[in-house]
């Protein structure tokens, strides 16, 4: 089925154009946001590149990605709310 | 047969609200606008390409075990999602946008009951 | 410092296992011998930090019942944001109007609170930045991305009412 990996490389074209905000993004929390969105993008895309090749070691990298997105994002929200 | 027509549906849709959450990052006006329009990416998106792909992992390839995966995948997003947006909004506000002279909310509850 | 409590430390070591056997797929007497081993130690360690309340309480059908109702209610809320979302978005992202409103809440218990306030945040367009106590009553702020009601109770009602009467059902 070709549409998955068409749609994978969607979502990773997406995740790409969010590199300008993260690089011009006036303030820190817009950098952090799009990181974040960024991160749910990859995961998605990671799913759809795993079903066209049926491997199942893309879904292992997806869950680290998932469990792991959601540290980083509190750490510096944390860290710029001053309550660390 | 029908099965695939159905995923390819899913996966269209989960595939438009990406990009609309990705467009209204790129163009909303200020930071707290963004993240509202980048919960679109984590609900939406993220629920129809999950739904897809497990339909396509049960019915066309028959494994269990990767539409467990992409289930917990599915449901750890959309769990967590929320507590870091709600982090990184009382960030901002307290770093950036209380500074900025040019930042005016017209009801300002928050910044009224806890900074002046 | 809060007491270990054995109920608490079997359902974490529970949920530990399943990621366990998720993780690795395989159900030799060896991995699962690991697996327990390491379950055992990070549920007696963390345990007492995220269960404070009964822990079988989902266990109960009618519970379960309440909560996968919830779930479909959810899901609705979700849908109608998002396409509200996107007609925003694809008109150019000029009819934004923001603003943060207090909104009173009736919810009591501490996982009520944390449940209705994360599920604001999963609706595009509001977003729940902090939560306050004043005289027994329950307030969240809100930031808003279209105010239409400046009044409270009446911006509550428009925010939160088919959310709450659910989450009122599976907490309290």
């Amino acid at each position: 089925m070709v549409e998955l990996v068409i749609g994978a490389a969607f979502f990773g074209l997406l995740a790409l154009s969010l590199v300008y905000r993260i690089a011009k993004g006036p303030t820190s929390g817009d950098r952090m946001m799009a990181v974040d969105a960024c991160d749910n993008l990859l995961c998605c895309a990671m799913i759809l590149f795993s079903m066209y090749t049926h491997r199942g070691i893309y879904l292992d990298i997806s869950i680290i990605g998932a469990v792991l997105g959601i540290i980083d994002t509190m750490l510096v929200g944390r860290y710029l709310e001053g309550s660390l | 047969m029908v099965v695939r027509i159905i995923i390819d549906v899913f996966i269209v849709i989960g595939a438009f609200f990406a990009l609309v959450g990705t467009i209204g990052v790129l163009k909303m006006p200020d930071t707290v606008c963004r993240m509202q329009a980048a919960t679109c990416i984590p609900t939406l998106g993220v629920i129809c390409v999950s739904i897809g792909a497990i339909l396509y992992a049960s019915f066309v390839l028959h494994s269990a075990e990767n539409a467990i995966k992409i289930a917990v995948i599915a449901i750890m997003i959309v769990v967590t999602n929320p507590v870091g947006s709600h982090a990184i909004a009382r960030g901002a506000y307290r770093a950036d946008l209380r500074m900025d002279k040019n930042y005016k909310v017209e009801p300002d509850d928050y910044g009224r009951d806890f900074y002046e | 410092m809060r007491k270990t409590q054995f109920s608490a430390v079997l359902s974490t070591f529970i949920l530990c296992m399943a990621v366990w056997i998720l993780l690795t797929w395989s159900f030799e007497i060896q991995e699962l011998a690991a697996g327990v081993i390491v379950s055992l130690g990070t549920a007696l360690f963390s345990s007492r930090f995220f269960i404070h309340d009964n822990a079988f309480r989902f266990l109960n059908p009618l519970n379960l019942i309440k909560l996968v109702l919830f779930g479909f209610v959810l899901l609705k809320e979700i849908i109608k944001a998002n396409c509200s979302m996107a007609a925003r978005v694809l008109g150019g992202c000029k009819n934004v109007n923001p603003g943060i409103v207090r909104i009173p809440t009736d919810m009591k218990s501490d996982y009520g609170l944390c449940l209705l306030a994360n599920c604001i945040t999963l609706t595009p367009g509001t977003i729940t930045m902090d939560v306050a106590e004043e005289d027994g009553q329950n307030y969240y702020y809100v930031h808003w991305i279209d105010v239409t009601e400046t009044d409270r109770k009446a911006a509550g009602d428009v925010i939160k009412s088919k959310l709450e009467k659910g989450a009122r059902r599976v907490f309290d």
